[in-house]
């Protein structure tokens, strides 16, 4: 039988492979960006559809700051950020499609093969829900999460520490605590960290 | 039906705030002054930039009001008077107002100008520094209520508001929200010194209408959000509960737009190091405070 909830769990299904698809579609990163967005939103919507309220919610908020965020990592690190050179940024395109193949029969057989137990008839409501999930995360599967969370905080960490431009501890002879961090004119470096104005001044 | 009389009191109180902003702005009171700017605005041409990315270009205003309606869902004026009572409410504020930034970037990178691409990447900076004083000082609220219910959130409070049980939380979340709503001094999308109006700065006439709409709409969903959960919502004495929600909600959008007047514009640097080098530690020493609140005096 096919009921209302089977029609939107459909669209919303079908909007999350069409925004996947656009995904790999456009010449521009953002474009790309925001479409693999609204891909995750469509699935965010499907949770709702299912009526899994808090997941559904969580998946909406947590994907739009994510991909946004994605989005100037993209523009930053591409050589055509906008599209507007039609540059071809693909490669590797037969590893990519065995890739793609090889994931989508293993993700359908995952789908048909696995014993799903038997199927809910009645969902429980909301409010107990999102209790349930409170005490699944601070009981039997905390190790997992915390560990994902220390595992996230120093992968930000590090890459933080790759991304600042190194600034020697001394300046001017004196060791100050407040140096200027980020963009600063090259001339207040001391000059013993810059080779090349070093050579300049030796000649 | 309650649906539409929400939109019907939105409309309202978007008008009463456009003639707020227009009387602290210019110092003159004048009802119709809205109403002029918006035939003003409507009448002229809405020029299409050169090579825009058309899509985002047309997607980025429509969206930022979309987003701020869905938000105002979840907003209660009385304990009858909301659209959504959902069962994960000040969640799904937050999911819902995560959006203006995707509006924000949309509309700033559209119209292929650098001034609206500087803005709409502006604030995305400025939700790295104000996101987690939205959901923190929440989290806190929500702590007190014991549910994410907007309703049960002011149902909790009809003892004592969270203004006076957590005014940490108050006041970051106060911040943040202005921050949100890129309000002045957090108005760095928009600056119009800086980068001549940032994202606004390409659009005109009827699209810089809906951008102009959207944002009204913003602040008065975040007034609403900060009445609901601190101010005690509809509690009050006297009066009907939604005149209670409508004066409070059009007290702090007004206290918004009068700070922006006397405060000057921050620094982003400044913003994200403020923000997490104190905003973020204060937060968590709020759900700490509150934490022990609750255990002790139950």
């Amino acid at each position: 039988m096919i009921t209302g909830q089977a029609i939107f769990i459909g669209f919303f299904g079908l909007a999350t492979v069409w925004f996947g698809i656009v995904v790999f579609r456009t010449f521009s990163m953002v474009r790309s960006a925001i479409a693999l967005l609204f891909s995750q939103t469509a699935l965010g919507a499907m949770f709702l559809t299912m009526q899994a309220e808090f997941l559904g919610v969580l998946q909406i908020m947590m994907m739009a700051t994510e991909m946004s965020v994605m989005a100037i990592f993209m523009v930053m690190f591409m050589m055509d950020p906008g599209g507007m050179g039609e540059m071809d940024m693909s490669h590797q395109k037969r590893l990519s499609l065995i890739a793609g193949f090889v994931s989508f029969v293993g993700a359908v057989a995952v789908a048909v093969f696995i014993d799903w137990g038997p199927v809910t008839i009645t969902v429980v409501d909301t409010a107990k829900q999102t209790e349930a999930l409170g005490l699944e995360l601070l009981g039997r599967s905390m190790l997992i999460f915390e560990t994902a969370g220390i595992t996230i905080l120093t992968a930000m960490i590090a890459a933080t520490a790759v991304a600042i431009k190194p600034v020697p501890l001394t300046v001017n002879n004196s060791t100050t605590g407040d140096l200027p961090v980020g963009d600063f004119p090259v001339d207040s470096l001391p000059t013993n960290s810059l080779p090349a104005q070093k050579e300049d001044k030796a000649k | 039906m309650t649906t539409l009389l929400m939109i019907l009191v939105l409309a309202i109180g978007v008008y009463l705030l456009a003639v707020l902003e227009h009387w602290i702005s210019n110092g003159r009171f004048q009802f119709s002054a809205p109403a002029y700017s918006a035939i003003a605005l409507l009448g002229r041409e809405s020029v299409v930039p050169r090579k825009p990315d058309l899509l985002f270009f047309e997607v980025g205003p429509v969206l930022l009001l979309i987003t701020a309606l869905l938000a105002a869902a979840v907003i209660p004026l009385s304990p009858d008077l909301i659209i959504t009572d959902l069962a994960t409410g000040a969640l799904f504020l937050n999911a819902a107002l995560a959006y203006i930034l995707v509006a924000l970037i949309m509309a700033g990178w559209g119209p292929n100008g650098a001034y609206a691409m500087i803005g709409g990447w502006r604030f995305l900076g400025q939700l790295v520094a104000y996101a987690m004083l939205v959901v923190m000082p929440i989290t806190a609220v929500a702590m007190r209520a014991e549910s994410l219910m907007t309703t049960d959130i002011v149902i909790s409070q009809a003892g004592l508001w969270n203004i006076f049980y957590q005014p940490l939380g108050f006041i970051l979340f106060f911040i943040a929200a202005m921050g949100l709503a890129f309000l002045p001094p957090f108005d760095l999308p928009t600056a119009e010194g800086e980068i001549a109006g940032g994202v606004e700065a390409e659009y005109s006439g009827v699209r810089l209408a809906i951008f102009r709409l959207g944002r009204l709409v913003l602040i008065i969903t975040l007034a609403g959000a900060t009445v609901t959960f601190y101010l005690g919502g509809w509690n009050g004495p006297w009066l009907p509960p939604w005149m209670w929600s409508a004066i409070k909600i059009l007290g702090v959008a007004a206290v918004m737009l009068l700070i922006g007047r006397y405060v000057p514009r921050i620094r982003e640097a400044h913003l994200l190091a403020w923000c997490w080098k104190a905003g973020i530690p204060l937060a968590l020493l709020n759900i700490f405070i509150v934490g022990v609140l609750l255990v002790e005096y139950p």
